[in-house]
């Protein structure tokens, strides 16, 4: 019971400082990373330039996103570049979906060598 | 018995030839309302201008802005054929590689041309005055017509607030933002799915039975069976995007059309491209995807996704006008081979297997996507600017 406590007290600190400022948040939980992202505009239209404003935690290496859609096996006609903005914070601008359908939105983060695919599936009518 | 009656007429008079499930519903709504909103384009200055749209309008009919004198825009972009020819592959000075495309909804595009090799409609409005087998001009001829014809000249000073000058490339981007200004005002009217759409959108079942049965069931198709909306998306019915739809993209034996591949090489090494020194827009705000486009290998053979409304008046059809007819397009779909798709493509495409019945139905549908007449009349031009 004391070693659990303590476990919840080592990881409350990190918990607590990831956030996103500005409004809500979507929230993605991988093995290792928690993401937490809103687009602009929202929500999200078939053919429409849109940027991702994010938080990853722990604060990772480096970060990239992309989408695509499985089914079909293709990604976006785009290629997004991702700035940090700091506390591990970053946007990403130039994205777009420019089918309806299924896609899944993925952010790859990389640290020490281990690269982890974080992805949201987004259905878009 | 009488009010039992009464019931049974009423039900009668607002049967629906199709029930369009809740998801189908949100999907007919999603190709309104039309026409749709609209902004003056940012990075062309004289985009709404009404001065530029006279100027452009003027342009757009004028045959001394071809090398021979004899030929304009309007040779490949006539207004009684929906702003197309309905040749095959247009011909200017001599036979191009691929298919007039209509100028009406321009406005809404964000890619123009089948390879989108320009982002703006000015900068595409450049690309047929300088092409030796549409307009044939050169950008020095097309400033000094500008320059010595005295209306020209005076009209594109109202327009611009200084007389054309020194600057070659200026006034040929000067005169491709007029002409742009003017197929802006291009805009199809409204039609019959636009009143079942908003129909819809009201609950008003008696409105809606008047959308033609065949209409309905192939619309049906359109969203369900065909997932032809993943591509004809939206108001306009087009994603604006390029996809490779397995028509064969040879051009001349042994020499292919490399389609969007292509398109965005030209686009990337184009000065007047959103990116370049004639972007109006100091944020350079609609230019994210030049900003950010990628070139693929799969984009060769990729040609961009036409809007579908007022398709029944722009035959033949495709980016290389093979397709003679709606129901030639249908039965494209209906039939085509996965082995005809590039090898690295998307998997979108596969045979749709209409019946006939189903093939009918799916053609009764889009015409019903033209409008019902209003046809553009061209503006008296009354006073003389001298």
């Amino acid at each position: 019971m004391r070693a659990l406590l303590a476990a919840l007290l080592v990881a409350a600190p990190a918990a607590a400082a990831c956030e996103l400022p500005g409004g809500a948040a979507q929230k993605i939980q991988s093995r290792k990373y928690l993401v937490l992202y809103r687009t602009s505009p929202a929500p999200l239209k078939v053919g429409q330039h849109f940027s991702v404003e994010f938080a990853v935690c722990p604060s990772p290496e480096s970060v990239r996103i992309d989408a695509q859609m499985p089914e079909h096996k293709h990604g976006m006609n785009y290629r997004p570049t991702v700035t940090a903005t700091g506390e591990g914070r970053y946007k990403a601008e130039g994205l777009m979906l420019h089918m309806a359908g299924k896609w899944e939105l993925v952010f790859e983060v990389r640290a020490k060598d281990a690269v982890e695919r974080v992805v949201q599936t987004i259905r878009l009518e | 018995m009488k009010g039992v009656c009464l019931l049974l007429l009423l039900a009668s008079a607002t049967a629906l030839a199709a029930d369009f499930t809740d998801e189908e519903a949100r999907k007919i709504q999603s190709h309104g309302p039309w026409p749709a909103p609209w902004s003056p384009d940012p990075s062309n200055r004289v985009s709404g201008n009404k001065s530029a749209i006279d100027l452009g309008e003027r342009l757009f009919f004028e045959r001394r802005l071809s090398s021979n004198g004899q030929i304009s825009c309007s040779r490949c972009h006539l207004p009684e054929r929906n702003w197309s020819d309905g040749l095959p592959r247009a011909v200017g000075l001599a036979e191009v590689d691929r298919n007039a495309p209509s100028v009406v909804n321009v406005r809404y595009h964000h890619w123009f041309g089948w390879d989108g090799a320009h982002d703006s409609l000015w900068a595409q409005s450049i690309n047929p005055i300088l092409d030796p087998r549409e307009l044939g001009m050169s950008t020095a001829s097309v400033a000094k017509f500008v320059r010595s014809d005295r209306d020209l000249a005076c009209r594109y000073r109202r327009t611009f607030g200084a007389a054309p000058g020194g600057d070659d490339e200026k006034i040929l981007v000067d005169a491709a933002k007029a002409l742009a200004a003017f197929q802006e005002t291009l805009v199809s009217g409204r039609t019959a799915f636009d009143d079942f759409r908003d129909a819809l959108a009201h609950g008003d079942r008696a409105a809606m039975a008047r959308y033609p049965d065949a209409a309905q069931r192939g619309l049906k198709i359109f969203l369900g069976k065909g997932a032809c909306d993943v591509c004809h998306a939206g108001p306009a019915f087009t994603n604006g995007e390029f996809h490779d739809t397995g028509i064969p993209f040879f051009v001349r034996p042994g020499e292919v059309d490399p389609g969007r591949y292509g398109g965005i090489k030209k686009l990337l090494g184009d000065r007047t491209n959103l990116l370049g020194p004639y972007n109006d827009d100091p944020k350079r705000s609609t230019a994210t995807g030049t900003r950010h486009v990628s070139l693929e290998h799969r984009n060769f053979g990729e040609f961009k996704v036409p809007s579908l409304r007022n398709l029944e008046s722009s035959m033949p059809y495709m980016h290389n006008g093979s397709l003679a007819s709606l129901r030639e397009v249908v039965k494209h779909y209906s039939e085509i081979s996965p082995d005809r798709l590039h090898s690295d493509g998307e998997a979108i495409l596969k045979a749709l297997h209409l019946t006939d019945g189903e093939t009918a139905d799916l053609v009764a549908f889009l015409q019903t996507l033209s409008d019902r007449g209003g046809r553009y009349q061209r503006h008296p031009f009354p006073e003389d600017c001298l």
